[in-house]
């Protein structure tokens, strides 16, 4: 794919860019995982752009905010994950509720940290209250960054925040734990890939249960991608970001900071009993958070997002360092052991190839089905997988960092309750969110943390951490991800690194895959690695879904309702997609993947940038574009595995129509915009067609070219006469689409209409628009233009009019009749009086035939134009007068313009005076009257208008003995002005006036 | 054809010439017989018997091959040959995508080489490939497919004054460059995209102006200097147009021709009239009835004049331009009136009637009512064209006593 190789080449050289990019993927992926998995970050977040809670913070905290929650996220992952790292679910749930217990104490431990608790409480509420309005800040938000790839990124958080936001609080949080975890597989390893497949499988199940949680996961699985791979090139950028971030917004970061501590103090008073024996009663104490809030409502799932954020932020500014430190290190060990990474990888591609589909039914289904197994998983991964990874990040983790032990333990102990009970999932992620809070208590507490201790950590191993944490999406990978830099910075603190090393430059680690790590504990212990990564996302296990969704529905349940909306929404993007490519893919990055892992610890950054460049390669949509075209196939698998309730489907549509006017501005690829435009049918059709090019060309961009367009095209069905115009958003509709004879009844009936002009544009537009989707350029088309283009004349529309005259152009000039002439006229007459270019007057000119030049028209308007460039404006209102056609009606918009040029002329010329009879005679106010000699009634008609013209435009009038009215044209000549339009509006056409369309307009 | 006199094995010596002179040329960094190398326009006798090789000996490819001071230029060399023989035969499409290959093969080359010996091939092949383009069009257009080879030719010049445009002693060459992308962008009408390269020009530090050869600051000041004409900037056009001629070889009556072309109607806007002699020398009689009718002030010519060459005017763009000098002929006619009034009583001869103006031009045949002569004395007077004021009342135009025509000299109408 062309686009890919652009993508990649662009990413990997220019680090500026990447800055952006980071810039926006951390806002990206964090939004996603935001609405997803943080409700509390979101909430956070929106309440700086938007909403009223967070007034205190400005966008630059909000940024800050996010990236303080995936950190926390991620730490708490990592730490996790230490412990946990078998259990996949559990961890995304221990990260849920990590969160939520931050929210919780976040609103306590608010206040006395000085935060706002209004504020805090504030996000609730917006958040609770009105999840949609929060989903479409997080939205303003990113485009806020406005970062070239934030579209992408946004396109997909969008569909996650859409699934959220109409979800419960809960759902949101599990589904940004997803994204970040994904995301942080992606950086690292180049998972991406894989993800697509993933999402397939997650969608799978989902359909199946499309209240599960998991589809949610799925969803932010397939943001995550996109994300992951910015992020990988963006690492450095990232850190950098976060600093810049930290420092620009010094206000914001304090305060997050202080949330960030409050936050931890809020965790302690809530949970600290528990979280003070950190492993084993935290756990305790979560779980009931965890039931309560997953059966409860989602409110209570907001407030733990809420949480979450500002544990994240404390995490980072005070904790954070601490837990950032030691996630690092545990990061490290990830790339440095590239070797176990790749088997891990293997595995998980042989798994994902094997059962595809039900690859994500391996994970999935395990922690529901069985909970017993999770929880071995758990065990096992944490104590097997030091066998790989594991054994690095337990042996670390637990004897060097008490904190992390404590998180480790903690993150265990939830996680068996959560496998233990079908919420299980939920649970742990609760316990994950007060883990956080116990790592701080812990540096705080306990002396053994020394080393944890926030001040001793630099500020780029806090961005670094903040960057591995963002890329998580849910709450397993969270842990993990926690788990591993633990790991790394224990590590690093015993090398004594800690401090020089260049965290900004240090690769991210491979996201654990807990996914993974039930998988592995499953099937069997060599997995053990796997915890880290949460590959089950990114790699293809798609179409079978359904079978994988019973499962993960059963376990799941509670969470995955929140995300089923979600899998709804990537469904419909997605229906197209095919399991080939998904397979494809995942053993075409196989490969990639390995060697970037084992690469990875030697060289962090170019093997990122491999990575990267291969993700792009192979998928083609990598970068930007491969994002969207894998989330795209993930949401037409999804789609397709689906059958949903209308209902259902519309909601899709609307959504996936959304997403599409979101691409559609920020991307320019148009080739995965149709895509996404089209809906139903098309959706189908194109994607079809997308996905046999690609398999075509295989990474190579000929695609677009090689789609036959034409047998996409529409034919229209829609037999009713009269249709509303609406500006297309997505592919059109054939339903609503009427055929060419139709259109032609529709154009009669507009021809003969008596209605207003607001009625006959709207419906002529709309009938444009059917001819253009259908590709019909016949008369009809021309007639239909020209129609058109005389009413726009008529009622003085001039930027309609030059639309239609534009496409008469082109319609000519392809030889098809019509009143050429005519047109020709209008067309010099336009350019003359409102173009008042040189040259498109002589091109227009040079191109008049002699036979035109003979027109009566054309010779007016010829005429015309001589008038007004030697500025005779008697000649001008004779012509005025004789116009033939519409002629008039385009030189009406120049008359008010020629009649102040003549004044001012005549002012400054004649002396003393002139009378205003002669004026009015001269300046065509008495229209008809003077032409045949006229009454006298109309000459005083005309006479007065002149009289209020001149009065209106500044002229002095006197009146002399003979009672003639006259204009002193000495004073008049400096007083003369041209009045502000009384009609004049603020966007500039009265034609659209609000008013005036609403009276006016039918229907 | 005259190839099928030629044996294989005087193709084959022939080709083997071409390729020896080419990695000469390159080797010794001999630009000038480089440049002979690429002259496909030029119909060289060299290049003509090279196509014919060409054609008769099939495998020139496994000629380039076969040595690697031919093979390291086999992506210039081999499009190269291709399309020296397509436009031996006419094929100027193919010859086209040919020798487009070989200009961006060219410049990979050319931009590794740290010196500007290649310049004059370079500008050879700028040249060509502007000609080729040209010529495949019209064969494009003859077909009935949409000509668009001198659009890509244009994108593919942009990308050589991307080459060129740098601190190196290449940057001479960039004013060559943009005077071709002025020709393609006159030829296709679409002059706005000159912008960008004459903003570059003229505003990059890199380039001084004064540095270029004085044929490419001639042809340069030339475009610009017409860019002018179209915006009715008639100053800053003067002083291009004027630079260009003052520069331009006096041997080459042709451009001296084109400039005077485009010059000639801007002096008059400024009130400037050539002499007849200048007129005769360069052909350019369409304008010498113009002057006429300025001279004499004589509407009925100046309308005449326009009309025959209406359609030359307006190829050119100086249309408009000569359009407006109405107001100037109105002027001389006014003037005209009131000399003879002052002979016969000066005292009353700032005083014009309105009806002796319109009297006269009915003499020219000109049909024009009082109202439509008072609004042309109005503004001329508003123009400044005349120093006076127009009474309504007693329809009579009141000239100043002193200057009541005032000249132009240099300095355009008020408009």
């Amino acid at each position: 794919m062309a686009n890919e190789g652009t993508n990649t080449e662009t990413l990997v050289p220019a680090q500026p860019h990447q800055f952006e990019n980071r810039h926006f993927d951390p806002g990206q992926n964090q939004p996603p995982s935001y609405a997803p998995t943080t409700p509390g970050s979101q909430a956070v977040s929106w309440a700086v752009q938007s909403s009223t809670a967070n007034g205190g913070y400005s966008n630059p905290t909000y940024q800050y905010d996010q990236h303080p929650q995936p950190p926390g996220r991620s730490i708490q992952d990592g730490q996790n994950v230490s412990s946990v790292a078998g259990n996949s679910s559990n961890l995304g749930t221990a990260n849920v509720p990590q969160d939520y217990n931050a929210y919780t104490s976040y609103p306590s431990s608010s206040n006395p940290y000085g935060y706002g608790s209004a504020g805090y409480t504030g996000y609730y509420n917006n958040y609770q209250q009105q999840p949609n309005q929060t989903y479409s800040q997080p939205v303003g938000a990113y485009q806020n960054t406005g970062a070239p790839y934030q579209p992408i990124s946004s396109f997909q958080n969008t569909g996650s925040y859409a699934g959220s936001a109409n979800y419960s609080s809960t759902f949101y949080n599990p589904a940004p734990a997803d994204y970040q975890t994904t995301g942080v597989y992606q950086n690292s390893t180049g998972y991406a890939n894989q993800a697509p497949p993933w999402n397939n499988g997650s969608y799978s199940s989902y359909a199946s249960h499309p209240h599960t949680n998991y589809t949610p996961d799925s969803n932010s699985s397939g943001a995550a991608t996109t994300s992951v791979q910015y992020q990988q090139q963006q690492q450095n950028p990232w850190a950098d970001y976060y600093n810049q971030t930290e420092v620009s917004c010094a206000p914001g970061t304090e305060n997050l900071s202080v949330t960030s501590s409050s936050t931890f103090g809020g965790p302690i008073p809530a949970a600290t009993s528990g979280y003070a024996t950190p492993n084993s009663q935290p756990q305790q104490s979560y779980p009931p958070y965890w039931r309560q809030d997953s059966s409860a409502s989602a409110v209570p799932s907001f407030q733990p997002a809420a949480i979450n954020s500002g544990d994240h932020d404390g995490y980072w500014n005070h904790g954070a360092q601490t837990s950032q430190i030691h996630q690092t290190n545990p990061i490290q060990p990830n790339y440095q052991s590239p070797l176990d990474l790749k088997s891990s990888y293997d595995n998980f591609q042989d798994q994902q190839k094997t059962v595809s589909s039900q690859g994500t039914n391996l994970y999935l289904p395990p922690p529901p089905p069985l909970p017993p197994p999770p929880q071995q998983v758990v065990s096992t991964p944490i104590q097997s997988a030091p066998s790989l990874d594991a054994k690095r990040v337990s042996k670390m983790q637990i004897p060097t960092n008490p904190r992390i032990a404590s998180n480790l333990t903690y993150g265990q102990p939830k996680i068996e309750k959560d496998s233990s009970t079908t919420n299980t999932a939920l649970k742990p992620a609760y316990l994950a969110v007060s883990l956080p809070k116990s790592t701080e208590k812990i540096s705080s507490n306990d002396a053994a943390n020394s080393i944890l201790k926030p001040g001793m950590f630099p500020k780029s191993l806090r961005g670094y951490v903040e960057r591995a944490l963002t890329r998580c999406k849910d709450d397993k990978q969270m842990k993990a991800c926690q788990a591993v830099m633990k790991e790394m910075i224990t590590k690093a603190t015993a090398d004594g690194t800690l401090c020089t090393r260049n965290w900004d430059m240090e690769p991210l680690f491979p996201m654990p895959d807990s996914d993974v790590v039930n998988k592995d504990s499953v099937l069997s212990s060599t997995h053990k690695r796997s915890p880290r990564r949460s590959k089950s996302r990114w790699e293809p296990l798609p179409e079978e879904k359904p079978v994988d969704n019973p499962v993960s529905i059963s376990n799941d349940t509670v969470k995955y309702s929140a995300w089923v909306p979600n899998v709804k929404d990537r469904k419909v993007v997605m229906e197209n997609k095919e399991s080939k490519e998904d397979d494809l893919r995942n053993t075409k990055f196989s490969p990639f993947i390995q060697r970037t892992s084992s690469k990875a610890p030697q060289r962090p950054f170019k093997k990122q940038r491999l990575t990267d460049a291969s993700i792009a390669h192979e998928n083609g949509d990598a970068s930007s574009g491969s994002d969207k075209e894998q989330s795209l196939t993930a949401y037409y698998s999804a789609a397709m595995a689906f059958s949903d309730t209308p209902e259902e489907k519309k909601r899709r549509e609307n959504r996936s129509k959304r997403f599409d006017l979101g691409q559609g501005h920020r991307t320019e690829n148009n080739h995965f915009r149709r895509k996404n435009a089209g809906a139903g049918n098309l959706y189908s059709r194109r994607a079809s067609a997308l996905v046999l090019s690609k398999s075509f060309e295989d990474g190579v961009s000929k695609a677009v070219e090689d789609i036959d367009w034409d047998a996409l095209t529409v034919k229209g069905a829609c037999q009713e006469i009269e249709k509303r115009y609406l500006r297309l958003t997505s592919a059109p509709d054939p339903a609503t689409v009427r055929p060419e004879e139709v259109l032609e009844k529709a154009l009669l009936m507009v021809q003969n209409s008596q209605k207003n002009y607001l009625y006959k544009c709207d419906q002529l537009k709309s009938i444009r628009q059917d001819l253009t989707v259908q590709r019909i350029r016949n008369q009809l088309t021309v007639k239909v233009y020209e129609t058109h283009a005389r009413f726009a004349m008529e009622a003085g529309d001039l930027s309609e009019y030059n639309q239609c005259q534009s496409q008469l152009t082109a319609l000519y000039a392809d030889g098809i009749e019509g009143s050429y002439m005519e047109f020709a006229a209008y067309n010099l007459l336009c350019v003359i009086m409102h173009s008042n270019n040189n040259r498109d007057l002589l091109s227009s000119m040079t191109r008049l035939s002699d036979e035109a030049k003979k027109d009566e028209a054309v010779k007016h308007a010829l005429a015309v134009r001589a008038a007004v460039t030697s500025g005779n404006y008697v000649a001008f209102f004779r012509l005025y007068k004789e116009a033939p056609n519409l002629n008039t009606c385009l030189m009406d918009l120049y008359v008010e313009k020629m009649r102040y040029k003549a004044v001012s002329c005549m002012c400054r010329s004649y002396r003393p005076t002139v009378p205003v009879s002669y004026i009015s005679h001269v300046l065509g106010f008495s229209t008809s009257a003077v032409a045949n000699g006229g009454s006298d009634e109309k000459d005083t008609e005309a006479f007065e208008e002149c009289l209020e013209w001149l009065k209106a435009h500044g002229a002095s009038i006197m009146t002399d003995n003979n009672k003639d009215i006259l204009v002193d044209t000495k004073v008049s000549s400096s007083s003369l002005f041209m009045p502000e339009p009384e009609d004049a509006v603020a966007h500039g056409d009265a034609n659209l006036a609000v008013n005036d369309f609403l009276a006016k307009a039918p229907l | 054809m005259a190839y099928m006199n030629m044996s294989m094995g005087e193709a084959h010596r022939r080709i083997t010439d071409y390729l020896n002179r080419f990695s000469d040329a390159v080797s010794s960094q001999d630009g000038a017989s480089f440049k002979s190398l690429f002259a496909l326009s030029s119909n060289s006798p060299f290049l003509l018997s090279l196509a014919d090789a060409v054609a008769l000996f099939h495998d020139a490819n496994r000629l380039i091959n076969q040595s690697d001071s031919y093979s390291q230029f086999s992506d210039i060399l081999l499009p190269l040959l291709r399309s020296v023989q397509n436009y031996k035969q006419g094929d100027f499409v193919e010859a086209y995508l040919a020798f487009e290959k070989t200009a961006n093969a060219f410049i990979q080359e050319f931009r590794n080489w740290e010196s500007a010996w290649a310049l004059e091939a370079l500008y050879v092949i700028v040249h060509d490939i502007r000609v080729l383009a040209e010529k495949a069009d019209k064969e494009l257009a003859s077909t009935g497919k949409s000509p668009e080879k001198l659009k890509g030719a244009g994108s593919f010049l942009m990308k050589v004054f991307g080459a060129l445009a740098g601190k190196g002693s290449k940057r001479v060459g960039a004013l060559y460059v943009t005077c071709q992308l002025f020709k393609i962008y006159f030829k296709l009408g679409t002059v706005h995209l000159c912008r960008s390269v004459i903003r570059s020009i003229e505003t990059a530090r890199i380039f001084d102006f004064e540095e270029f050869p004085k044929r490419d600051k001639v042809t340069y000041m030339y475009y610009t200097g017409r860019l002018e004409v179209f915006n009715e900037n008639f100053p800053s056009a003067d002083y291009k147009l004027s630079y260009a001629l003052k520069h331009c070889n006096p041997q080459r009556e042709a451009n001296i021709r084109l400039i005077l072309k485009h010059l000639i109607p801007v002096k008059l806007s400024i009130g400037i009239l050539p002499n007849h002699r200048l007129l005769e020398k360069y052909s350019l009689l369409e304008y010498s009835n113009i002057v006429l009718a300025l001279r004499r002030g004589d509407l009925r010519l100046l309308r005449c004049a326009l009309q025959d060459y209406e359609d030359r005017f307006l190829r050119s763009g100086v249309y408009l331009v000569l359009e407006k000098l109405e107001l100037q002929v109105y002027q001389r006619l006014v003037k005209k009136i009131y000399i003879i009034q002052k002979q016969k009583d000066p005292s009353k001869a700032h005083q014009v009637k309105l009806e002796v103006i319109v009297k006269a031009l009915k003499w020219l045949e000109i049909d024009m009512d009082v109202d439509e002569v008072e609004c042309i004395m109005a503004i001329l007077i508003y123009k400044n064209l005349m120093k006076g004021y127009f009474a309504h009342k007693s329809k009579v135009v009141v000239l100043s006593k002193t200057d009541p025509f005032p000249k132009l000299i240099g300095k355009p109408v008020n408009s």
